[in-house]
C-alpha cells in the first residue's frame, strides 16, 4: 500500500477513534446530566414533602390556616415535581408503583383535608359544650352541681387529653346521674360523646395520614437513593469504559504508530546502509525489493544507480590504468627521444676533435713506422697503439649514439623471422661453441612473413641473444623460441639460466651507457638503441629476471607495422 | 703510373692537414684546403682525381661545393666525409647513403679502400 494512503488511514483511524471517544463521552455525559436532574427532582420531591408534614404537625399542633395553606403549597410543589419525573418514575418503579404513589398522596391529601372540618367541628362542640355547661351549671344546686361539676372536669380532661379513659371516666359518672335534673343533660352528653367521636376521627384520621405519608416518604427516600445509585453505577461504568477505551486508543495508536513510522523508516534506513557501503567504494549490495510504494521505486533507480556506479566506476578506472599506461608509453618516449638528440648531439661535436686525434696519431705511427732505429721506438709505438685504441673506443661510442639517430629511419621490408634467427645462431657460432653453451632454438612453424626492417631486427636479436651468451656460465643454457601473438603479433623469446638481474638494475636495463659489464667490455648503448628502434618499428622489447634463476626477453614485431 | 690527386678538403685545420699528410705518405698527390670556396679554384687550376669533402662547413658549405664540382667537373671522384649521416637530408633528391661517403673519425683502412674503388672507376 502506498504510503500516502497509509498516512490517510493512520488520521483518519485516529480522527475516527477521537470522534468515538467524543461520542462515547458525549453520551454518557448527557446520560448523567439527565439522571442528575432526576435525582435533583427526587430530592426536591423528599424535601417537598418533607415540608408538608411539617406544615402538616404545625397545622394538627395549632390549627392554623397559614400552616395549612402552606402545605397545600408544599403539596402542590410535590405534585409538580412527580408530574415532572413521571415517566422516569414510571420506568424505575413501575406503573403499578406509581399510581399506587398517586393513590397514596391522594388519599394523604384527603385525609389531612378532612382535619380542618373536624376541627372545626370540635370547635363547634366544644363552644356549644362551654355554652350549655354553663347553662346547666346556673340550673343545678348543690349536690346535683357537685356532681355536674365533678362532671365538667371530666369534660374538661377529655377535651384536654382527648383519650378514652378520660371518656370512660366522664361517660360512667354521666351514666350514674339523673338525667331528669337538667333538661339540657341529655343534649350535653350528646355532645361530649359526639366530641369524642370527632376525637376518635381525628385520630383515626391522624393515624392513617401519617401511615400514608410514611410510605410517600419511603418511596420518595428510596426514589432519590435509587436515581442515585443510577448515578453512580453509571459513572463508575463510565470511567472504565473511557478508561479502556484511553488504553485502547493508546495501544492501537502506538501500534499503528510504529508500523506506520518502521515502513517508513526501514526502506530508508536499508537506502542509508547500503548508500554508505556504496559511498566507501562496496557494490556488493544491492537492496531487496519488497512491496509496492513510493519507495519502491526508488529502490529500484537506487538499484540501477548502485549497478551503472560500479560499471562506471570499472570502465574508469580501466580507462585510467589505459590512460597512465599510454602516458609512461608516451613519457618513455620522450626520453628516449630527448636522450638521443643529445647523445647524437654530445657525439657530433665530439666527433670533429676526435677525427683530429685519430689523424695525428696515426701520422705519428706513420712516421715513427717509416723511420729508421730510434730510441724508444717501440715504447713509442706502444703508446700510439692506446692512443689509437682509445679513439677507436669512442669513436665506436659516438658512431653507435650517432647510429640510434641515423637509424631513426627504418625501412621496411618483407621478412621471416625464423630465418633471421638462424642467421644470428650462425653468426655467433663460435662465442657458443667456445663456452659450450646449450643453444635450443624452438622456431613455430608457419609464421607469417613480417613487414619490418630486417638490418634492425638482425642486430637487435644478435645484441640481446649476445648478451644471453654472455651472462650464462660454460655449458649454460640459452633458449630461443618464436610464438604468434593475438593474430597480429610475432614473439621472439630469448632465455637464459644466467645469474638473473636484480630488480633495480631490471628497471635501468634500457637507459643508455647503463651497463652490467666491466669497463672496457660492451658500450652501455645496445639495449637503448634496441629499445628505441623497436618502438619505431611498432613493436615492443620486455624482460624478465629472477635472481638464480636466470633472465627471458620477449622481442615483439607487429606483423603489419601500425601506421 | 701516375700518382693520384687526393683533394682534403675540410674546415678543421689540423685533421685536414694531418690526413692530407698520411695519404701523402702513402703515395698519394696530396693537398688540403680548408674552405669550400678554395676548392672550385684548384679544381680550375689542378683538378684533382679524388675530392675528399667535408659536408658542414662555415661559408660555402660542402653540398653547395659538390653541387659546383658535379656541374663543371663531374669527373672527379668525390668522397664525402661525415661526422653524421641524417638520411632525411636529401642532395638533388638523393639520400646521402646514395652517394660515396665515409664517417669520421677516419678508418685509414676503409678509407684507402674507397679511394682505390674510386680510382678503378676512374680510370
Amino acid at each position: 500500500m502506498k504510503i500516502r494512503d497509509k498516512l490517510f488511514f493512520a488520521f483518519g483511524f485516529y480522527i475516527l477513534l477521537a470522534v468515538l471517544g467524543g461520542f462515547l463521552a458525549y453520551t454518557e455525559l448527557s446520560t448523567i446530566t439527565k439522571k442528575l436532574k432526576l435525582v435533583e427532582t427526587a430530592d426536591d420531591m423528599t424535601n417537598h414533602f418533607l415540608e408538608a408534614r411539617r406544615f402538616e404537625k404545625n397545622y394538627l399542633l395549632f390549627r392554623d390556616q397559614d400552616s395549612f395553606q402552606e402545605f397545600k403549597v408544599y403539596m402542590g410543589r410535590l405534585q409538580g415535581d412527580i408530574d415532572k419525573i413521571r415517566a422516569e418514575i414510571i420506568k424505575e418503579s413501575g406503573k403499578e408503583n406509581y399510581e399506587k404513589l398517586n393513590n397514596t398522596i391522594a388519599e394523604y391529601d384527603r385525609l389531612v383535608d378532612s382535619i380542618p372540618e373536624n376541627f372545626e367541628s370540635q370547635r363547634k362542640h366544644i363552644s356549644s359544650l362551654i355554652d350549655l355547661g354553663r347553662e346547666i351549671e346556673m340550673t343545678l344546686r348543690g349536690k346535683e352541681l357537685e356532681i355536674f361539676l365533678v362532671l365538667r372536669r371530666y369534660e374538661k380532661n377529655l377535651i384536654m387529653y382527648k383519650d378514652r379513659t378520660a371518656y370512660e371516666t366522664f361517660t360512667k359518672t354521666f351514666a350514674s346521674m339523673d338525667k331528669g335534673i337538667a333538661k339540657e343533660l341529655k343534649n350535653y352528653g350528646g355532645l361530649v360523646e359526639r366530641l369524642f367521636q370527632l376525637f376518635v376521627n381525628e385520630h383515626a384520621t391522624i393515624e392513617a395520614l401519617r401511615l400514608k405519608a410514611r410510605e410517600i416518604e419511603s418511596f420518595t427516600v428510596s426514589l432519590s437513593r435509587r436515581e442515585r445509585e443510577n448515578i453512580d453505577r453509571i459513572l463508575t461504568i463510565s470511567v472504565r469504559v473511557l478508561l479502556a477505551a484511553l488504553f485502547a486508543i493508546i495501544l492501537l495508536g502506538t501500534i499503528v504508530n510504529i508500523r506506520l513510522a518502521s515502513s517508513i523508516a526501514t526502506p530508508i534506513r536499508k537506502l542509508e546502509r547500503v548508500t554508505k557501503k556504496v559511498a566507501t567504494g562496496d557494490f556488493s549490495e544491492l537492496i531487496e525489493v519488497k512491496g509496492k510504494d513510493e519507495i519502491t521505486s526508488l529502490e529500484i533507480s537506487f538499484n540501477q544507480m548502485e549497478d551503472r556506479l560500479k560499471d562506471s566506476l570499472s570502465s574508469l578506472e580501466l580507462a585510467v590504468k589505459n590512460l597512465h599506461e599510454k602516458q609512461e608509453e608516451l613519457v618513455e618516449a620522450e626520453k628516449l627521444a630527448s636522450l638521443g638528440r643529445i647523445a647524437a648531439g654530445v657525439a657530433h661535436e665530439i666527433n670533429n676533435p676526435l677525427a683530429i686525434i685519430n689523424e695525428k696519431a696515426g701520422l705519428l705511427q706513420d712516421i715513427l713506422l717509416m723511420s729508421g732505429d730510434l730510441e724508444q721506438k717501440e715504447k713509442f709505438l706502444n703508446l700510439i697503439e692506446g692512443i689509437v685504441t682509445s679513439v677507436n673506443r669512442c669513436r665506436a661510442i659516438t658512431h653507435r649514439l650517432l647510429g640510434f639517430v641515423r637509424r631513426m629511419e627504418v625501412t621496411f621490408e618483407a621478412m621471416d623471422i625464423n630465418e633471421t634467427v638462424r642467421e644470428v645462431r650462425e653468426f655467433l657460432g663460435t662465442d657458443i661453441s667456445l663456452k659450450s653453451i646449450r643453444f635450443e632454438m624452438n622456431l613455430k612453424e608457419g609464421l607469417p612473413q613480417v613487414r619490418s626492417d630486417k638490418v634492425q631486427v638482425e642486430q637487435i636479436l644478435l645484441n640481446i641473444i649476445k648478451n644471453a651468451i654472455d651472462a650464462v656460465e660454460e655449458g649454460g643454457l640459452v633458449q630461443v623460441e618464436t610464438a604468434m601473438k593475438e593474430g597480429n603479433t610475432v614473439q621472439i623469446l630469448i632465455r637464459d639460466n644466467g645469474p638473473g638481474i636484480p630488480k633495480d638494475q631490471l628497471k635501468r636495463i634500457f637507459e643508455p651507457f647503463f651497463t652490467t659489464k666491466e669497463r672496457g667490455k660492451g658500450t652501455g648503448l645496445g639495449l637503448f638503441v634496441s629499445y628505441g628502434i623497436m618502438k619505431k618499428l611498432g613493436g615492443a622489447i620486455l624482460v624478465e629476471s629472477e635472481i638464480g634463476k636466470g633472465t627471458s626477453f620477449v622481442v615483439e614485431i607487429p606483423v603489419q607495422p601500425r601506421v | 703510373m701516375r700518382k693520384a690527386k687526393i683533394l682534403v678538403v675540410d674546415d678543421e685545420v689540423e685533421f685536414a692537414s694531418a690526413l692530407a699528410e698520411r695519404l701523402q705518405l702513402r703515395g698519394y698527390d696530396t693537398k688540403a684546403v680548408f674552405r669550400g670556396e678554395d676548392t672550385l679554384a684548384i679544381a680550375k687550376s689542378a683538378p684533382p682525381d679524388i675530392i675528399l669533402l667535408d659536408l658542414k662547413m662555415p661559408g660555402m658549405n660542402g653540398i653547395e661545393v659538390l653541387m659546383t664540382i658535379r656541374q663543371f667537373a663531374p669527373d672527379i671522384e668525390v668522397i664525402l666525409l661525415t661526422g653524421h649521416i641524417d638520411l632525411r637530408e636529401r642532395i638533388e633528391g638523393m639520400r646521402i647513403d646514395d652517394f660515396n661517403y665515409i664517417m669520421k673519425p677516419v678508418d685509414m683502412a676503409e678509407l684507402l679502400e674507397k679511394i682505390e674503388k674510386a680510382i678503378e672507376k676512374h680510370r
